[in-house]
């Protein structure tokens, strides 16, 4: 809050111009009105502050841009990550359990892990057009291998002697992965899931900055603030980026995994 | 135990008493393939119903002759089977204790309990009867809902012997289980399991560095030395049980096995090349673990 303030402040009295760089006020105006709602406070006020133009207040909202982008994005993100989380897994676990598939895929994985996101665009764009599919295959290629690689290196760290427990009370075969192997890796795999879904995220973002798809994300909606120099817009919709990707993380993927840590014992609970 | 016991896990092992005769007969087993094996011609073969402790130092291959009988480990020579039965591998009949207890995290005490009638398939209500047994007998009865890192040491050692027990093995293997506790839980412990195996009647192979626990606990004494490990010594300890575990008799018998093995280190190394000869050394695992009985080691 106090840097929202000395940075609305450096703006009234440095005098930045507010195309180059736009004050907190000029960014909470591009949010309302990517919601249909006209503030303009950091311009005179204008007749018809601070209502929707017309119609009414839920209905103009929900039809604005911002609330259209949100749902296509987390939809997709849903959608992407769900994916990704089911083929990561499967492969983190199979990496994991054959050492020779490990030794051939294992270096290939780690180094496509390296590569950003952003670099899976064209190869979307040619192997699916641009199209939903193409963003979720950019989405699923830029975090399946954050995933897999994390889960095996996870799981590595599991003590032999819960195999040689299972072993002992009877869990072999598929038993052992059930009851014995995929409960001993929950931590490898609330880490994973917590790192995949910073990747996904990233990921989809690049995705829909450059894939015009039909419908519109809100990466898309950062590409439209910079082909009208709006540079409010822009910033806004970075903001919100990162608040959707702290937010899931702060309420889901990090509560998840201390929960899980603090069964294991492997934190002390607060 | 005090408490007279009309329990299923009681009912059961009295039903087939001959069950738990355990034979290992010229077992041998070499890691590295080279150099001088693991263990040498092991034969070894403990009754129903006998409490027998390998004694040894580290790396005399006793854990190894502990695997070979859990059927963890295969042997390259010789053959292991139990009532007859060639060991192939892990089976019911056989139940190990380790040191570390290997309890599961993710689940409470009395889940751990549980796993092993779950794998077997038994029914949820004969699940709960037998585990809510199991922990009345290593007397964790409260702590049933407990997680492993809610428990202190002796408490997860106790619970790992209850999930050992639960699935009615003829045979208890036990992997230096007490090692890491510290000597007052230790000598509790030590009581704890002379009365369950009183009642149980298991046949328990147990094995350990400390001459004190092995005077404490068995019927029988096996002394085990190493590079290459093999069996240099038994030895019957003719007390009944449950024993008072600091009588003087017990002291005696340490100090008076100490000497024995000592006698016997002396006797074999005699007949070995210089570089085939074992001695304890005074700072060893043996002669330390057994100096003093009376702070429960």
């Amino acid at each position: 809050m106090t840097a929202l303030l000395i940075w609305e402040a450096a703006y009234r009295f440095v005098g930045w111009r507010s195309y180059v760089f736009p004050a907190p006020s000029h960014v909470l105006d591009a949010v309302l009105s990517m919601l249909n709602i006209r503030t303009a406070f950091g311009e005179p006020v204008k007749p018809g502050w601070p209502w929707p133009t017309k119609g009414n207040v839920v209905g103009a909202v929900a039809s604005g841009p911002l609330i259209e982008a949100l749902v296509v994005s987390c939809s997709r993100l849903l959608i992407g990550f769900a994916i990704s989380v089911l083929v990561g897994v499967l492969l983190g676990v199979v990496i994991w359990t054959i050492k020779s598939v490990d030794q051939l895929l294992g270096p290939l994985f780690l180094g496509l892990q390296t590569l950003p996101s952003v670099c899976w665009v064209p190869l979307g764009i040619l192997w699916f057009g641009i199209n939903e599919r193409g963003i979720l295959f950019v989405l699923v290629m830029g975090s399946v291998f954050a995933i897999a690689i994390s889960l095996r290196d996870g799981m590595r760290t599991i003590p032999p002697i819960y195999r040689r427990a299972g072993l002992m009370l009877g869990a072999s075969g598929w038993k052992q992965y059930a009851y014995v192997l995929l409960p001993a890796s929950l931590p490898a795999l609330a880490t994973s899931l917590r790192q995949g879904f910073s990747f996904a995220w990233r990921s989809l973002m690049g995705a829909e900055l450059i894939l015009a798809a039909q419908r519109h994300g809100l990466g898309f909606l950062l590409e439209i603030g910079r082909s009208f120099a709006d540079v409010a817009q822009v910033v806004a919709v970075m903001m919100m980026m990162v608040i959707i990707g702290m937010l899931a993380d702060r309420f889901i993927f990090a509560p998840a995994e201390r929960r899980v840590h603090q069964r294991f014992g492997l934190v002390v609970a607060e | 135990m005090a408490r007279p016991t009309s329990g299923i896990l009681r009912n059961e092992t009295s039903a087939v008493s001959a069950r738990g005769r355990l034979t290992l007969s010229n077992v041998s087993k070499n890691f590295d393939g080279t150099g001088v094996p693991a263990i040498q011609d092991i034969t070894l073969e403990c009754q129903p119903g006998e409490f027998v402790v390998v004694v040894g130092p580290s790396g005399c291959g006793k854990s190894t002759l502990l695997n070979i009988a859990a059927g963890m480990l295969k042997p390259e020579k010789g053959t292991a089977a139990i009532d007859g039965r060639l060991i192939q591998g892990p089976g019911p009949d056989r139940a190990m204790v380790f040191q570390d207890h290997g309890l599961f995290p993710w689940l409470s005490a009395a889940q751990n309990v549980e796993f092993g009638l779950k794998m077997a398939g038994f029914s949820r209500a004969d699940r709960q009867q037998r585990v809510a047994e199991a922990l009345r007998m290593v007397h964790l009865s409260r702590s049933a809902g407990k997680l492993v890192h809610e428990l202190s040491g002796g408490m997860r050692q106790r619970v790992a012997i209850a999930r050992s027990l639960v699935v009615d093995p003829a045979v208890l293997l036990m992997d230096e289980p007490f090692a890491a506790l510290d000597a007052q839980t230790r000598t509790l412990l030590h009581q704890q399991l002379q009365e369950l195996w009183v009642e149980t009647k298991k046949t328990i192979l147990f094995v350990t560095h400390s001459v004190g626990e092995a005077v404490r606990l068995a019927d029988r004494i096996i002394v085990m030395h190493a590079h290459p490990g093999k069996i240099r010594a038994e030895i019957d300890i003719p007390l009944s049980h449950p024993r008072d575990i600091d009588s003087r008799d017990i002291n005696d018998l340490v100090h008076r096995i100490r000497r024995e093995i000592e006698d016997e280190v002396n006797r074999v190394n005699a007949n070995l090349a210089p570089e085939d000869q074992w001695k304890p050394k005074a700072a060893g695992d043996l002669v330390d673990c057994s100096a003093n009985l009376g702070s429960g080691i």
